[in-house]
């Protein structure tokens, strides 16, 4: 895993985010408190908001350019996202939002097929049920398998746990790490919680205000 | 009611209906483009859709028979390349109910879409769906009813069309709207005949927009 | 503040109620084939010392109308003696005020720059003529006459279908020099002062119903006195030659 960001740079309203960095671990947290940038950090990742400037590498396929106006659109990008009110799609049933990305096969063969998916995060049972009549846990599960049955080649969780008691952290938390290790998908971790981090991730970046002011190991950031 | 009042009450019903039709192509993406997308001029392109809601209509009309006349600008492409007469005809009273009836659907339209949590668009973005399906999967769906409250005003104000369909379509037998008729009967001193198409005319408006706002309704409380 | 939104609104209210008042001081209430000569007519009066006099053109049966529902007109020139006995009837009119001394005439139009040719009245039965713009033949008194006649020399079957009902003739000339219909029937009169289309053919003297305008202060006139001395002017050498000037024809004054 590889991606690489130079020179992003995007107005916000206090301040501008700003990202030179390159990150090739498997986990890596982005740690900050709120409104440090970090969702919009994913957006300009995930292709969702167009920054000022940036050049983003990922696997060596360019994402983005604008000084040659490169601007891969999200669906191209392979990037799956799991934003923070989960946006589960209420119109549709569990199944038919889990199948709303998926390829049927093609990249990512069998690791990524409906059964393996839902019997992962343990959904199977959920299919024919509406979004709403889910419980927290089964509607980040669900939210969590549609962005894995799409195929993605990196994955983006901005706060997956925010809303959950803690109770139900510790119970979430084994099914993002089997995410992590049955998947092999590389995962970008939006948090502001340690604890979280330091479960699932092996690198931190540290945010402040729109810039990225320290990236570093798990074990020397939790010394 | 005589068989040539219902003739005129059913003429009005159906080239309503059919003058909805005419706006959902168009209207549709506007109103999407519009709730979703800024640029410059957008502002000028808001102006002229609401023209037709604020000019008199017989301004409205006057416009339109300048433009679809023999002489006209588009009258004069479908009379010498169609052989299709385009004023006096029920095809002039269509384009003068979609002009009129235009505005309404826009802007209920537009409101229903910005309702929408641009999220659920994004997501389906990385679920790599374009912007076609984003529309018809996500977007209109979860728009569907303010989306078909506007289609219901749109209509309602088609059935009492009266300042333009006057300019570009006259009081033709076989192809009188409800409220030309009235004036026509006023006009003549056929006053039972007024008042007869008067009640149907109150009835439909009133069966449209109360299910309009009735659709409303049902959309506040459904958020 | 607030005496200051009273103070606007109250002088909004005032400025509302002397608009309000009457600017002319005889109304006249007249068919729209005499709007060219009336208007002649009103200047010329009022130059030589006579009252300011307004005019409300449209058809005669749609004047006739707003007459009956209380209008304020205070003379009804009417395009054929049927509009003015139903307000006679209706004892709207002073009686013995009431005079026709215009005639008129009936002719075919075309569009001025080209379309199909028309040489008699029974080439509008032709196929390519589709679309014939008439004044209202249900109550106008242009269209009436015009389906009269039509229907006296056996063509209104034919023409019918092919009818383009106007509010009014001066909306028949305009559909006709718009091009959007391929013939129309109008006053020779309402022809002659249009630069948009041509005159096809008229019908010989005696085929069309006898076309008369009548003329007559309304009991409701707001000061009779003025009303009185302008339907006076209007019967006076120096109107009868303006009307002569547009086309109509004088005749001996008749109740």
């Amino acid at each position: 895993m590889k991606l690489a960001l130079k020179g992003l740079s995007l107005p916000l309203r206090e301040f501008a985010l700003e990202a030179d960095v390159i990150l090739e671990r498997r986990s890596t947290a982005i740690f900050g408190p709120s409104g440090a940038g970090k969702t919009s950090l994913l957006d300009v990742i995930a292709g969702l908001r167009r920054p000022a400037s940036a050049w983003i590498e990922f696997n060596g396929r360019l994402l983005a350019d604008t000084a040659r106006g490169v601007d891969l659109p999200p669906r191209l990008r392979r990037i799956g996202y799991v934003s923070q009110d989960l946006a589960l799609f209420p119109h549709l049933s569990v199944r038919n939002n889990l199948l709303y990305g998926s390829r049927g096969g093609g990249a990512g063969g069998d690791v990524f097929s409906y059964d393996h998916v839902t019997r992962v995060l343990e959904i199977g049972p959920l299919a024919e049920r509406a979004v709403t009549e889910l419980s927290g846990g089964e509607q980040q599960r669900v939210a969590l398998a549609r962005a894995l049955l799409a195929s993605p080649q990196l994955l983006l969780l901005d706060e997956p746990l925010a809303s959950l008691d803690s109770a139900l952290k510790t119970r979430i938390i084994p099914y993002l790490a089997r995410v992590r290790d049955e998947f092999g998908t590389p995962m970008l971790y939006v948090t502001h919680d340690r604890a979280e981090a330091r479960a699932l991730c092996e690198e931190v970046l540290e945010m402040w205000r729109g810039k990225i002011v320290k990236q570093i190991g798990m074990k020397e950031w939790t010394e | 009611m005589s068989s040539e009042e219902w003739r005129i009450v059913w003429f009005t019903a159906w080239v309503s209906v059919l003058s909805v039709a005419c706006i959902l192509p168009a209207g549709l993406p506007l109103a999407w483009i519009l709730a979703r997308r800024d640029w410059p001029g957008k502002s000028v392109v808001e102006t002229i859709v609401t023209l037709p809601l604020v000019l008199p209509p017989v301004a409205t009309g006057l416009i339109l028979l300048r433009l679809l006349g023999n002489r006209g600008a588009i009258g004069r492409f479908f009379n010498d390349t169609l052989h299709l007469q385009l004023v006096f005809t029920w095809r002039a009273v269509l384009a003068a109910l979609t002009v009129m009836s235009f505005p309404l659907f826009v802007r209920s339209a537009r409101s229903a879409f910005e309702d929408v949590n641009p999220r659920f668009e994004q997501i389906a973005r990385t679920l790599g769906a374009n912007e076609w399906r984003v529309f018809f999967t996500i977007s209109a769906p979860l728009a569907l009813r303010g989306i078909v409250g506007g289609m219901l005003l749109a209509f309602a104000r088609a059935l009492g069309e009266f300042g333009a369909t006057v300019m570009v379509a006259g009081t033709i037998r076989g192809q009188t709207t409800i409220s030309l008729a009235i004036f026509q009967a006023v006009d003549l001193g056929h006053d039972p005949t007024a008042y007869r198409l008067l009640g149907v005319s109150v009835a439909l408006a009133f069966g449209a927009v109360w299910t309009s706002e009735w659709l409303l309704r049902r959309r506040e409380a459904s958020r | 503040m607030r005496t200051r939104i009273a103070i606007l609104l109250g002088s909004l209210f005032l400025l509302c109620a002397t608009a309000a008042l009457p600017a002319a001081e005889v109304a006249v209430f007249a068919a729209a084939s005499l709007t060219d000569c009336l208007t002649e007519i009103g200047k010329d009066y009022q130059k030589s010392g006579g009252a300011e006099v307004s005019f409300n053109f449209g058809a005669s049966s749609l004047l006739a109308r707003q007459i009956e529902e209380g209008a304020p007109a205070d003379i009804f020139f009417s395009a054929d003696e049927a509009k003015m006995n139903d307000l006679e009837r209706r004892g709207l009119i002073e009686t013995n005020t009431r005079v026709s001394r215009l005639g008129n005439s009936l002719v075919i139009v075309v569009p001025g720059d080209g379309g199909a040719t028309i040489a008699k009245a029974a080439d509008l039965a032709n196929p390519q003529i589709k679309r014939v713009a008439l004044a209202d033949p249900g109550a106008v008194p242009a269209g009436v006459y015009a389906k009269a006649w039509l229907q006296r020399i056996g063509l209104w079957a034919a023409v019918e279908p092919k009818v383009i009902p106007a509010l009014n003739v001066r909306a028949a000339l305009a559909a006709v020099e718009s091009g959007n219909v391929d013939a129309g029937i109008v006053f020779k009169t309402d022809a002659a002062v249009s630069r948009k289309v041509k005159v096809a053919c008229a019908p010989p003297p005696g085929q069309t119903p006898d076309i008369s305008y009548p003329m007559a202060m309304l009991k409701s006139a707001g000061d009779p006195d003025k009303a009185r001395k302008f339907l006076a002017y209007l019967n006076s050498g120096a109107a009868g030659r303006v009307f002569e000037k547009f086309g109509f024809a004088l005749r001996a004054p008749r109740r």
